[in-house]
């Protein structure tokens, strides 16, 4: 969109407020414009912010990354990949260091589509 | 015995080189020694350093390299009060080391490493030390040694020094784990900077983006934004002034919420224009503008770098001019630019000439503010609130159109036009699209994370039945109140079915094995629940050494293993024997003759790939100056290198004491049918720096003076020093005025008592002794050299 400069025109309506005022009123529009997108981060997760929860629980990069790969996979990534691994090390009564290296690895893959009811 | 098998702890020592082996030793058990941004301390107003009192340094250095003219002031190497920045993009980190070192040691105390292009869109965490290019690939390995490095660099400088780098990319969360594991300090943390510039999906940015804060945060690293990049990319940089307002808007309040205090969230800021501009009036209302609407958050000032050509003198006034708006507003941070930015990828030298101008533009303004005053009224004050108007009008249409992805998609942003004169420009990207679109994936209900400084939606409660471990004191409903959907949330039925043997079992199991490792400090908090995440306890970090047999350090270091031991030497502006120099010169021809000219006699000088790096026309028909870079073929060995032993000069008040006490008298004279008296006048002079300054009582007889009269003289007046001045001739006049000198001395019976000391242009110390002299004195001899001899020679 190409626009001439009507400052002049839009700057009616705050003209009056005071310096302070001009401040409150930025603040104000800056907090409504990010209001929903962090609530669509607090709903939300992403392969790289499960990776990050694997690194977290101890597990290297190489293994994080496969058990998020086999979690997207499965399609259940919004289960959290720490939840599933620990489920996971639950149901096999192991460490869950050593349930998610075998999930890494491609094993348990059945276990996990039985513990979370995934069909096919 | 067992006392002799401790390995002596490694520490620098400032006349040897830093060991890489000794920093890639045992890495895979280094801890960082601390985590989280550090400051300065500061020194209170009429802090007395040397001969001057400063109201805006901070605690000097312990060891350092003080600006070039220091030694006129007693050597001191005042530091300013705010943090300094230097950008490190080596590509290769155990080159960056060094360089490290080199900044921390001008005064440095900001380390920012550049990651490798392409790094951004490499879907996870990269491991190893492969080589980058423009910077280096940001690894665990590569991230543990820079900070052991810098470890080791604090303490041979005497001040912390915070390291940096970047979490951006579509691996934000797990390289924001990574740097809080490892101690980095500071990192550019921006969603918006993912969008604009990397093609990034918006969503993915935003969602990623909380995540990673969060894990800053609990680590107190600091937060500095991309906001600045608007200014560095948009085609009328001095237009988006607006616009760089909304942005760090943006990204402070989504920080807020995401869990930053303020205080740790700095503003990446860029006086937006240069000269030819009318520069200072167009960024000082700007630089007011956004200090008053973010009083209370941190102010990164950074230097200029969208008008930098490849003249390293317009980028350094420039820089100057940068940072007296950093005086004359305010700056937590005072970063760098490289000069050479503009045309290379910045070399060692320059990034310390970067550090340099920043040190001393900053010292030389210390406390402008108490001296002049920036006015309240007239032109500053209305375009300062222009600024700030025409920043609400974009927010509040940002939010007409339906808010952030929206304006995104319609092209707002990087638009060339001030806002709200719109250019039709801008950088337009769309929510469906770009890189890493369709990845992020709906919570569920049962959804949980079982670590610390996890952002949003988490079903702890779940989660503590699955592990069967409580996180003491910890109010899980008040946890998850600003949960919209709480109350949808359930609980899968199977869970319910979960009974207790299969809980104790669980729980035992990863009890005995990560017993032992539990801190008590970790208890209260989430990761309680699997005792310990690698945040709290830094045992559990699984270190990855090298995954690629080639490309890794130890193979480059095997490469130029005879650099880095000492045993050859040859030029280097980037990597250890990288053998780039520049040839500096003037041709008189026009400026595309001077290009080709240039490459052919850096050719016959023998250089390879010799490139024209910067022209610059002195006229277009008498001549252009050029520099030209390229590489020595060859290395030089050094223990072939014949060096004569050089003496230190004595201390300047030893030398006065000795003047003083022994009443010493000097009689001076250009000898000869020489008419030359400018040697002569610096030797002596008080105004050159010459020797009267320590108080030898000079008597000058001029030009063309004849031998027996400076012998007359010095009997006349009880001289104990003759300084004699004289040209080379073809005729060895030179030497026949020495000879003639010490002869007729010996002959009137004062040469035990005199000193004798020839100078001039070409004489060299050899040849004027083999003449009868005590010294000779050549190009380039200061006061103090030739006073240090007379007092050595005097005193022996």
């Amino acid at each position: 969109m190409q626009r001439e400069d009507d400052f002049k025109i839009r700057r009616e309506k705050i003209k009056d407020l005071s310096d302070e005022e001009l401040k409150e009123r930025f603040w104000e529009l800056a907090n409504k414009v990010v209001e929903p997108m962090i609530e669509i981060a607090k709903e939300y997760t992403s392969s790289s912010i499960e990776r990050s929860v694997l690194l977290r629980m101890g597990f290297n990069s190489l293994q994080a990354k496969a058990i998020v790969d086999k979690c997207l996979e499965l399609d259940i990534l919004g289960k959290g990949a720490g939840h599933i691994v620990l489920r996971l090390a639950m149901e096999e009564k192991v460490p869950y260091k050593e349930a998610g290296k075998k999930l890494a690895s491609g094993e348990l893959i059945e276990k996990v589509k039985e513990i979370f009811k995934i069909k096919a | 015995m067992d006392d002799l098998k401790i390995k002596k702890k490694y520490c620098l020592k400032t006349n040897k080189k830093i060991d890489v082996l000794e920093i890639l030793n045992d890495l895979d058990k280094y801890k960082p020694r601390r985590k989280g941004w550090t400051w300065r301390k500061k020194l209170p107003k009429g802090t007395l350093v040397g001969p001057f009192t400063y109201n805006q340094i901070s605690e000097n250095l312990e060891n350092s390299q003080p600006l070039p003219a220091a030694h006129y002031f007693k050597n001191i190497d005042p530091q300013p009060d705010c943090i300094i920045t230097s950008e490190i993009a080596s590509g290769r980190f155990e080159d960056d080391i060094r360089r490290f070192r080199m900044a921390a040691y001008h005064g440095a105390d900001h380390i920012m490493v550049i990651r490798t292009a392409g790094q951004s869109h490499f879907d996870g965490l990269i491991e190893g030390t492969p080589e980058g290019v423009g910077g280096v690939p940001i690894t665990r390995k590569q991230v543990r040694a820079s900070r052991k490095a810098l470890d080791l660099i604090e303490d041979e400088v005497g001040r912390p020094i915070n390291f940096h780098s970047y979490v951006s990319g579509v691996a934000g969360p797990e390289i924001a784990v990574l740097f809080n594991e490892e101690g980095v300090n500071g990192a550019h943390q921006d969603p918006q900077y993912n969008i604009l510039y990397r093609g990034i999906n918006m969503f993915r940015s935003f969602v990623d983006a909380a995540e990673a804060k969060k894990i800053m945060a609990n680590a107190n690293m600091l937060q500095i934004d991309g906001a600045h990049n608007a200014n560095a990319t948009a085609k009328e940089a001095w237009k988006v002034m607006p616009e760089l307002l909304v942005q760090h808007a943006i990204n402070c309040a989504y920080s807020i919420k995401a869990g930053m205090p303020k205080n740790l969230i700095a503003l990446s800021t860029v006086p937006p224009t240069s000269a030819p501009a009318p520069c200072i009036k167009i960024d000082l209302p700007y630089a007011v503008a956004l200090r008053d609407f973010f009083s209370d958050f941190i102010f990164r000032a950074q230097m200029n770098t969208r008008y930098m050509e490849s003249c390293t003198r317009e980028v350094t006034v420039s820089h100057t001019l940068n940072a007296l708006i950093s005086r004359l507003t305010s700056a937590h941070l005072q970063s760098t630019i490289t000069p050479d930015e503009g045309r290379n990828v910045p070399w060692h030298y320059n990034s310390i000439h970067g550090v340099n101008t920043a040190k001393q533009s900053l010292i030389a303004l210390d406390d402008i503010k108490e001296l002049i005053e920036i006015k309240d009224e007239g032109i500053l004050k209305e375009k300062v609130r222009e600024i700030k108007e025409r920043a609400i009008l974009f927010l509040e249409e940002i939010l007409k159109v339906g808010g952030y992805f929206e304006a995104v998609e319609k092209g707002f942003f990087v638009d060339s036009g001030c806002y709200p004169e719109r250019a039709n420009d801008g950088i337009i990207r769309y929510k469906e699209g770009g890189v890493a679109a369709g990845t992020i994936f709906k919570r569920d209900s049962d959804y949980f994370a079982p670590v610390c400084s996890h952002f949003g939606y988490n079903n702890l409660s779940l989660a503590q039945k699955i592990t069967g471990k409580r996180i003491v004191g910890k109010d899980l409903k008040k946890e998850s109140k600003d949960i919209k959907k709480e109350k949808e949330i359930k609980e899968s039925k199977n869970i319910e079915e979960i009974n207790n043997n299969q809980i104790k079992n669980i729980q035992s199991i990863e009890k005995d094995i990560y017993e032992k490792q539990v801190n008590k400090e970790i208890d209260n908090k989430v990761c309680d629940l699997i005792y310990g995440c690698t945040l709290c306890v830094h045992d559990r970090i699984s270190y990855i050494d090298e995954l690629d047999e080639i490309d890794n350090v130890n193979v480059r270091l095997k490469e130029n293993k005879e650099y880095r031991l000492g045993k050859k030497v040859k030029p280097e502006v980037q990597w250890a024997g990288d053998g780039v120099i520049v040839l500096s010169m003037f041709l008189p021809v026009d400026e595309k003759t001077s290009h080709f000219a240039s490459l052919k006699i850096a050719r016959k000088f023998g250089l390879k790939e010799p490139e024209v790096i910067h022209k610059q026309i002195m006229h277009p028909a008498e001549g252009t100056y050029v520099e030209v870079k390229g590489i020595v073929p060859f290395s030089v060995d050094l223990e072939e290198i014949e060096m004569p032993e050089i003496i230190p000069n004595l201390e300047p008040e030893y030398i006065e004491r000795i003047v003083r006490e022994k009443d010493l008298k000097v009689i001076a004279a250009t000898v000869g049918e020489d008419e030359h008296s400018v040697g002569m006048r610096e030797i002596i002079d008080i105004k050159h720096g010459g020797i009267e300054k320590f108080g030898f009582k000079c008597y000058y007889l001029g030009t063309s003076v004849p031998i027996d009269k400076v012998i007359d003289t010095a009997i006349e007046v009880d001289a104990k020093i003759i300084l004699i001045s004289t040209i080379i001739t073809h005729g060895e006049i030179h030497r026949i005025n020495m000879r003639r000198l010490n002869q007729l001395a010996i002959e009137k019976g004062i040469r035990n008592k005199v000193i004798l000391i020839a100078g001039g242009t070409q004489t060299k110390d050899q040849m004027a002794k083999e003449e009868g002299m005590d010294a000779g004195f050549g190009r380039g001899t200061k006061g103090i050299d030739v006073a240090s001899f007379i007092i050595r020679k005097i005193t022996e």
